[in-house]
């Protein structure tokens, strides 16, 4: 981990509300694994006292690192405003990271909304060491899908939205049972809700080793502050340190609370 | 010009002396126990370590969300959660042991006899400096604050632990009280041989969506830029109370926010919510202050202690 001044190389909305920004950070993007993340500094001084994670959604080998954000409150709209050449604040890489089981073959990606922003970084390392990759993207409407020339090439891509303007109409979550029994291994990224509803399978596709990426409101990044500690099946967790992936089954869902919508619930 | 002398004696009273080599230190609660930030900064060259609060049985804290932020500050509800004293003298003392900074354990009890026991099993360990008695936990439903709400119950604390150990003792207060130069009276009488202010401000924050309070225990402890002027003040009226050195705390994230706590009457400072905003925070005030030091000639720290008085 390390803190980088970063400076922004491009910064566009890839669709209404979501920004992809790239930055120069090389101590970070030669670290970097997928399912990690980085503590973004927002705002000028300290009126934003925390730092934002962002999970690191690409990186390129001459030094650039990717974020794929959607704009929900005061740390994100101000980032949204970054425009190459700005400064920027980066401290990671951070967290364990998702972890692709030597025996598994064939992957079985789930990202919910902005739960892509991990997941391409995923597809792309699980392509490159030659895994074949199935990713499902689910969102409200069409124009909210993640852009198929984006993606990393010889992935399978299924599409879900729930106004069926796009893709398969409904949530991703519905389509799990025909896709869960081939894969090897599950790795998901989306909200809380898409997560307890997984855990509320059948038992056979619930028993599929399935990752998942929680997020907590985190303090610190590194494990000293203790903000983020959670309930898992083998006592408590640290979001920032100890995940922020866990396994499916590692964690008390009933217990699991999303982080306050806060100021996002008066945008809607 | 020879570089200026940035040390610190915090406990003079004490046969055994709290030397810094200069003013900064970390904030209880916002640095874990001394390692977790080691691979980001040099924590050899901070003033001291002051670790997460410890009690004598390890706590679980209070349930999520534990954080929320605020404009210029951030509310927490950790809850102390924390390993226990056992464990943190049989695996974090060790690595203490061999650090030339030296680390305060901040201790809170849930009685007297807690905070006795604590001193005294605190007492003999290696690789721990000294003491800091937490008697301002907004977090927790016994002990903590209780203890520092009453002139009497924070000179009971104050005079248990100090009855149980040489090591130096510095009590931190809690700025949720009427007159809090009154409780620092009542502690330095009791003995304790430095003050560290302030903790955090009670308050909440209630989340739209949900209509219920956003952290999961309701109400929580404001730190962070928004409070310092607050804290400020208190050391400042502290400083004119009490002959004992005090830490400043509370909102400090730049040198100049340092310096107006010197000023003030602080002989060193924390700096916790910082930390988070600028993992650096330490060393750039340290580095800051060095360099006003050397810009306005002064050659001891001791020299711009209080010099607002
Ligand atoms: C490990 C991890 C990885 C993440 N990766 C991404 C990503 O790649 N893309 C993306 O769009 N979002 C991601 N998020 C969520 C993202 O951190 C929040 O959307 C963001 O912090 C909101 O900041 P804000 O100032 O715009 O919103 P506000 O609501 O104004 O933020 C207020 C405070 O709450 C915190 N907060 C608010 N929502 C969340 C949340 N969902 N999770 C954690 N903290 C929150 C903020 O960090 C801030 O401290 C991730 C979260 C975690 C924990
Ligand atoms: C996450 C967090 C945890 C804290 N834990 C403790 C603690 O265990 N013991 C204690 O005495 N103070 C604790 N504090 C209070 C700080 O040590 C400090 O007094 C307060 O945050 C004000 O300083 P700041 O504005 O620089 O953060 C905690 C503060 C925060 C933000």
């Amino acid at each position: 981990m390390k803190q980088v001044n970063a400076t922004v190389v491009s910064n566009h909305e890839l669709w209404p509300g979501a920004y992809l920004l790239w930055a120069q950070a090389p101590e970070i993007a030669a670290l970097a694994r997928p399912g990690q993340y980085a503590m973004v500094r927002c705002g000028e001084g300290h009126d934003m006292p925390l730092r934002r994670p962002l999970s690191v959604h690409r990186t390129s080998l001459d030094g650039n690192v990717a974020f794929l954000f959607a704009v929900v409150g005061r740390g994100t709209e101000w980032l949204a405003q970054r425009k190459k050449g700005d400064p920027l604040d980066l401290f990671g890489p951070l967290g364990n990271g998702f972890d692709i089981y030597p025996s598994s073959r064939k992957l079985l990606l789930i990202a919910g909304g902005i739960g892509i922003a991990p997941l391409v970084a995923l597809a792309e390392q699980a392509v490159a060491t030659g895994c074949s990759v199935t990713l499902m993207i689910g969102d409200r409407t069409a124009t909210r899908i993640y852009p198929d020339r984006l993606l990393p090439s010889g992935i399978k891509t299924v599409v879900a939205t729930e106004d069926g303007s796009l893709g398969m109409k409904g949530m991703v979550t519905d389509l799990l049972p025909k896709f869960i029994p081939e894969a090897d291994q599950v790795f998901a990224c989306g909200p809380l809700r898409m997560y307890q509803r997984m855990a509320q399978m059948s038992s056979e596709l619930r028993d599929k080793p399935t990752q998942v990426l929680l997020e907590v409101v985190l303090g610190c990044g590194v494990g000293a502050c203790l903000g983020c500690t959670i309930e898992t099946r083998h006592g408590q967790s640290l979001v920032c340190k100890d995940g922020p992936v866990f396994e499916l089954s590692d964690i008390v869902w009933d217990k699991a609370v999303a982080p306050p919508a806060g100021r996002r619930y008066l945008r809607k | 010009m020879k570089s200026p002398d940035l040390s610190v004696q915090l406990a003079p009273q004490n046969s055994r002396g709290l030397r810094l080599a200069n003013p900064v230190t970390t904030a209880s609660g916002t640095f874990g126990y001394g390692a977790e930030y080691a691979e980001v900064i040099d924590v050899q060259r901070l003033g001291a370590i002051i670790c997460k609060g410890i009690t004598l049985k390890p706590r679980h804290g209070n349930p999520q969300p534990r954080l929320v932020e605020t404009v210029g500050g951030v509310l927490n509800s950790i809850g102390m959660e924390n390993i226990g004293v056992d464990s943190l003298i049989r695996e974090k003392a060790p690595t203490w042991a061999g650090w030339s900074v030296p680390v305060i354990v901040n201790v809170l009890g849930q009685s007297t006899e807690e905070y006795a026991e604590l001193a005294r099993l605190l007492d003999g360990v290696t690789g721990v400096s000294g003491i800091e008695v937490n008697i301002s936990c907004p977090n927790v439903s016994a002990g903590g604050m209780e203890f520092g709400a009453s002139p009497e119950a924070a000179a009971e604390a104050t005079d248990a632990v100090k009855a149980n150990t040489t090591l130096p003792v510095i009590v931190k207060l809690s700025p949720n009280v009427t007159d809090i130069a009154e409780i620092a009276c009542a502690v330095v009488e009791a003995g304790a041989d430095a003050l560290s202010l302030i903790n955090t401000l009670k308050g909440m924050s209630i989340d739209l969506a949900s209509r219920r309070p956003a952290l999961g225990n309701t109400g929580g402890g404001l730190s962070g830029p928004a409070i310092k002027p607050i804290a400020l003040h208190m050391v400042y009226q502290v400083a004119q109370a009490v002959e004992v050195p005090i830490m400043g705390c509370g909102g400090i994230s730049t040198a100049s926010d340092a310096l107006e706590f010197i000023f003030a009457g602080a002989s060193a400072v924390q700096v916790g919510t910082a930390t988070f905003t600028n993992p650096r925070a330490t060393l750039d005030i340290l580095e800051g202050i060095k360099r006003f030091m050397e810009k306005e000639s002064v050659h001891q720290l001791s020299e711009i202690i209080g010099a607002a008085k």
